[in-house]
């Protein structure tokens, strides 16, 4: 696939604080990228610099057209500023019809009535908002409100649809919804997706690359399922709500393998950092296998004997936090709760495998 | 009490007969003073826009200035009005003084800094992600501004009333730069409110009071409207919105 546009050594400040700096980030043609990060963390801010809203203090956009945003005419602008749309958290509709709102883009680049027209039909019908075109955009839920904000942009057919928290304000039905929405008219109409979000769950279900910003900086660029399977940082690995975040430190090297002193216990794992390193391992708890007491781990490298602390039902999952030598959290069935008799008190072997874990360099940051 | 009876009783007869020179002075001052406002608001309007949404060297001089020319007195400005068109002022030549032009002039600096004023204070209290969002669709500078002005139409009417019924019944500005004359036995440059201190100076209650009815209905459709207004009857279409001003409807429309 090839890039959108790309980005070299952006920063923004505002006054003294330094609250955006980007070195190399590049936006993937047809895609929805994610862009999530706790709040403050500079994602607005990166938004709007790309969506010509705010000069940025320095750096570089390419963008599709091989213009770079230093070199910019008024009327180069323009004509960028067209081919993008945005959306924010608040759906700011006009005081107008949902008609109206929806043409609004449209009477800006001065399209035909008739043209207009067919293309706000369109919309509505693809929205499901037929039956609120003559109301007042601003008497609309919340939710319809941020249909109609979608359709008042998609409608544009823009290259880049920028997201900027759309689904913050709404609640979890609207979410669903309005996330179903998005995904079908983007693809559909083969749009490339910037979605802001200081919450990963919510653009899990759509997202196909997943970048991490926290404190303005770009810490990690993939595919999601491998950046929560290897979060490059600590600092990526405690934003994606990581549970077990274990402190270590490497006591020797066995071929591909280091063995970490975690607590009372060691650990071994693949990773290529050199003997006395201090690290953080990361566990995911859903990699955690519980085994009778006493019970041979298999093909797992680490069989560690666990003492279960405390077992919480979190819905579809119970959640087990044991002591190991050190505090480990284990997700399981409902099913094997019942089959293993997990309690607390009851002790197990927790198995994990030298794969399943994630070493990454201690920063002393999280 | 029984002669201030009498007065109001003819005043109504003169009003209702339609005497042609009390019609003539109200048609006169409804003429200036719409003039004026007119003229303010395409000064007022796009000054306040600028004002409340651009940041530059001296912006706040300039919005100290629109706040000081909303309280200017009238008398002031009839005599700064008086002292540039009189014969050896600066624009003397253009012989405006004691003709209309000279009272349009003055009511179009007292309105002007009052619609500026508003515009002003309703677009800073307006929220600025509107505008932003309107930028984000493709507007370009001025077009978001519009955009923005016409998301705040009712506080523009407010503006206009203001300038309009500030100048209406302003009399020391008129009076000084008008003269509230007579050309040929008709009235010149007679407003409401100088023909009605004429008519009191020279004991006339009857004519001072079918004035003063006059200026006080005026006045209070001014007020009645501006209520409306404020109490948000609030159309999504503007020919709508006019309607329900005029029938007194309430409230947002189509929910």
């Amino acid at each position: 696939m090839s890039d959108l546009l790309s980005v070299e050594g952006l920063h923004q400040s505002y006054g003294e604080r330094c609250v955006l700096r980007v070195d190399g980030f590049r936006l993937q043609e047809g895609r929805i990228t994610a862009l999530v990060g706790p709040n403050g963390a500079g994602k607005s801010t990166f938004l709007r610099v790309i969506n010509l809203l705010e000069k940025p203090a320095g750096g570089e956009i390419v963008y599709w057209d091989g213009s770079r945003l230093s070199s910019l005419g008024r009327r180069d602008r323009r004509k960028l500023s067209r081919e993008m749309a945005m959306i924010f958290q608040d759906p700011l509709p006009f005081r107008r019809t949902v008609r109206e709102n929806l043409a609004y883009g449209l009477k800006v680049r001065r399209l035909s009535r008739a043209e207009r027209e067919a293309r706000v039909e369109e919309m509505l019908h693809r929205l499901d908002l037929l039956e609120y075109a003559e109301r007042a955009a601003h008497t609309l839920s919340g939710g319809e409100a941020q249909k109609m904000a979608l359709g008042r942009a998609m409608i544009l057919r823009p290259r880049l649809l920028l997201l900027d928290e759309p689904l913050s304000n709404l609640d979890l039905p609207s979410r669903r919804e309005l996330l179903r929405l998005i995904s079908e008219l983007v693809r559909e109409d083969g749009v490339t997706v910037l979605y802001v979000s200081h919450d990963y769950h919510e653009v899990l279900e759509i997202a196909d690359v997943l970048a991490v910003l926290v404190d303005g900086e770009l810490l990690q660029v993939g595919e999601p399922g491998e950046v929560f399977a290897r979060p490059r940082s600590e600092q990526v690995a405690s934003f994606l709500g990581s549970e077990n975040l274990l402190e270590g430190v490497i006591e020797r090297r066995v071929e591909e393998m280091g063995v970490i002193r975690v607590g009372r216990a060691e650990l071994e794992a693949v990773c290529d950092l050199p003997a006395g390193s201090r690290v953080k391992v990361l566990v995911h708890p859903e990699e955690v296998v519980l085994l009778p007491p006493g019970e041979g781990a298999g093909s797992a490298r680490n069989s560690l004997a666990a003492r279960v602390m405390e077992v919480r039902d979190m819905g579809s999952l119970v959640r087990v936090t044991m002591d190991c030598g050190f505090p480990l959290v284990a997700h399981v069935t409902r099913a094997s709760r019942e089959i293993m008799g997990i309690r607390p008190g009851s002790e197990f072997t927790a198995a994990l495998k030298a794969t399943s874990l994630h070493v990454m360099p201690f920063s002393g940051r999280s | 009490m029984g002669e201030i009876w009498r007065g109001f009783v003819e005043a109504c007869r003169l009003i209702a007969r339609l005497d042609p020179y009390v019609v003539k002075i109200t048609l006169f001052t409804l003429y200036v003073c719409a003039l004026a406002t007119a003229a303010g608001m395409v000064v007022g309007i796009p000054l306040g826009t600028w004002l409340a949404l651009h940041r530059f060297r001296g912006r706040k001089l300039l919005v100290t200035l629109v706040n000081a020319g909303m309280g200017l007195p009238p008398v002031v400005v009839g005599l700064f009005v008086y002292l540039i068109l009189r014969r050896r002022g600066p624009l003397g030549f253009l012989n405006w003084l004691y003709t209309p032009k000279a009272i349009f002039l003055a009511e179009m600096v007292l309105a002007m800094p009052l619609i500026a004023g508003i515009t002003m204070a309703a677009l800073q209290n307006a929220d600025p992600r509107l505008r932003l969002q309107a930028r984000s669709l493709g507007a370009g500078t001025w077009g978001s501004a519009l955009t923005l002005l016409r998301e705040n139409r009712l506080s523009l009417v407010a503006a206009v009333i203001a300038g309009f019924g500030g100048i209406i019944s302003e009399v020391g500005a008129a009076m000084m730069v008008g003269g509230n004359l007579l050309l040929h036995g008709e009235p010149y440059t007679r407003t409401l409110t100088t023909a009605t201190v004429l008519e009191v100076s020279q004991g006339n209650s009857v004519r001072a009071i079918a004035l003063g009815i006059i200026l006080m209905g005026i006045t209070l459709i001014l007020v009645w409207v501006m209520t409306l207004v404020q109490q948000g009857t609030a159309s999504a279409h503007p020919l709508r919105a006019a309607r329900d001003l005029l029938t007194g409807k309430r409230g947002v429309v189509r929910e």
